[in-house]
């Protein structure tokens, strides 16, 4: 066994399903207050285009906690893999507009794990500085090739 | 001063065929562990591309080397993102190849070279007693060498407990006359990063922090960035809602301690500790002391090892006095020494049946 996460661990007390009347002095509180949170953002998304992103590291998290949060919001239809010293992964959520990012290293632990509320997460795109480069390269190529 | 040019973030980041993206996750990862708002991680990428890569010299003086074991498992940023990337680190006695006269003269020569630009980081306390005999590298004691090393500093690093408040060395009887970094150098900014040992992330985050900006990040009334420090490890716990609920363990083994109650009677000292364990965690995020089943020793804070035992439940007397008093401070106002374990097992035992009146009033 080389890595703390090849050590097995039982959850336990995980509900079964989410329940949204849980009271916050219990197990899953911070739940319903990171979905209301999203709710908002993705108000604010739908009025202004304004993405938004939740840490979900920075936030005090038990780790039936975290699976209550997932088993929320679900799973969406996009799910996108980046290979940049590491995997990264992002995947859209059952709830659209809310994807679900993770950031892994070369030895796949994982780095960073957020909630970003966008129509598409801002790592996916291309810089404008790049595709400048990539013109110019390409046409320099197509220029020697002619 | 020196005219060496100092090469950017963004050039080593090139020579290294680190990718943009690949670099953005590497911020979003710093700034998750330096409790930054999430999108700052690609604000801070494209502001890193352009910083100079700064020269960086540790100094390790009376420690037990927990810290500097500490900063080397820094999950984000990794201390090979860090040393490969955005900084340069000079000297090391600990990393470094050299050793004897070629790592004295590595050290002469980045002090030289980036005078008045380099980040000191120290860990350890500096002995003064015996005429700083306790601690010596090169036939020059840790007095000497963190007087001559601070002169040249652009900011000082005080890593861990020991160089930060004089930690373990510092605690009663404290037999070297040791002192944190704080009491010997004047004039130079100076951030403490506490803990016995700190969170990697939080020694490597700070670094990064003054790295990106260029500026001292906001500090507590002990020089503790706040980002780090500013939330006590008890307002953070994931076992706080059991607090609120009146639900103790009352021993390590009881059914309180099995369904996760809050160890409070169990001597925990959150409530009185500012530091991040509880939501940064431990190696990768694994865990961290409460987590565990263990209550929080405190050791972050000024004192904590002459702060009564760790296994008596605090006064909520104590609470939220930043100016606190503590046990080896009142036995020097009253002239006392000889029955220090006496009086602080009195202060403790005290503590622990205030605490316990109340649970029965409430």
């Amino acid at each position: 066994m080389s890595r703390l996460s090849e050590i097995p661990v039982r959850v336990e007390g995980l509900p079964q399903s989410v329940d949204p009347s849980m009271t916050p002095a219990g197990l899953g509180g911070g739940i319903a207050a990171i979905l209301s949170e999203l709710a908002v953002l993705l108000e604010r998304l739908a009025a202004s285009d304004e993405t938004a992103m939740i840490d979900l590291r920075s936030l005090p998290m038990s780790a039936a906690d975290r699976i209550l949060l997932q088993r929320a919001l679900g799973d969406g239809e996009v799910h996108a893999t980046l290979q940049a010293q590491g995997t990264s992964t992002a995947r859209e959520t059952g709830v659209a507009g809310v994807w679900w990012i993770e950031h892994r290293d070369a030895h796949d632990a994982l780095l960073a794990e957020l909630l970003e509320v966008a129509r598409f997460p801002q790592i996916l795109a291309s810089a404008p500085d790049e595709i400048q480069q990539a013109a110019a390269a390409l046409q320099a190529r197509n220029s020697a090739a002619a | 001063m020196s005219t060496i040019p100092q090469v950017t973030v963004g050039e080593m980041l090139r020579r290294n065929g680190v990718s943009r993206r690949a670099f953005i996750k590497f911020c979003t990862a710093s700034a998750s562990a330096m409790a930054l708002p999430a999108w700052m991680g690609a604000a801070m990428a494209e502001q890193l591309r352009h910083a100079p890569r700064p020269s960086v010299v540790y100094l390790s003086f009376q420690e037990c080397t927990g810290c500097f074991e500490s900063f080397t498992r820094s999950f984000a940023p990794t201390i090979e993102n860090l040393m490969f990337d955005v900084i340069s680190l000079d000297y090391d006695d600990t990393l470094m190849a050299a050793s004897g006269s070629a790592a004295e003269a590595a050290l002469a020569a980045a002090m030289k070279d980036n005078h008045g630009r380099y980040v000191l980081i120290v860990d350890g306390s500096i002995p003064t007693g015996a005429g700083g005999a306790y601690c010596t590298a090169g036939g020059r004691s840790a007095d000497m060498t963190l007087r001559a090393a601070a002169e040249g500093a652009a900011v000082i690093l005080a890593v861990g407990t020991c160089a930060s408040f004089g930690g373990i060395p510092f605690a009663n009887p404290n037999p070297t006359n040791a002192w944190p970094v704080s009491a010997i150098v004047a004039g130079k900014p100076i951030i403490n990063v506490s803990g016995c040992p700190p969170i990697p992330e939080v020694i490597t985050g700070t670094l990064l922090q003054y790295v990106t900006t260029g500026k001292l990040p906001d500090l507590d009334e002990n020089l503790r960035p706040k980002a780090y420090f500013g939330n006590s490890i008890h307002d953070r716990c994931y076992r706080r809602p059991f607090y609120d609920a009146g639900k103790f363990a009352k021993s390590f083994d009881d059914e309180g301690a099995r369904n996760g109650w809050c160890l409070y009677e169990l001597g925990c000292k959150g409530p009185t500790t500012y530091n991040a364990c509880a939501t940064m965690k431990w190696n990768d995020g694994a865990s961290f002391p409460i987590e565990s089943g263990h209550g929080c020793l405190g050791c972050s804070e000024p004192d904590f090892w002459d702060k009564g035992s760790f296994y008596a439940a605090q006064s909520s007397a104590d609470w939220n006095s930043a100016g606190e008093t503590s046990p080896r401070e009142v036995l020097e106002l009253v002239g006392g020494t000889a029955a220090a374990g006496a009086v602080l097992g009195v202060g403790a035992a005290g503590a622990g049946r205030l605490r316990q009146h109340q649970s029965e009033k409430e």
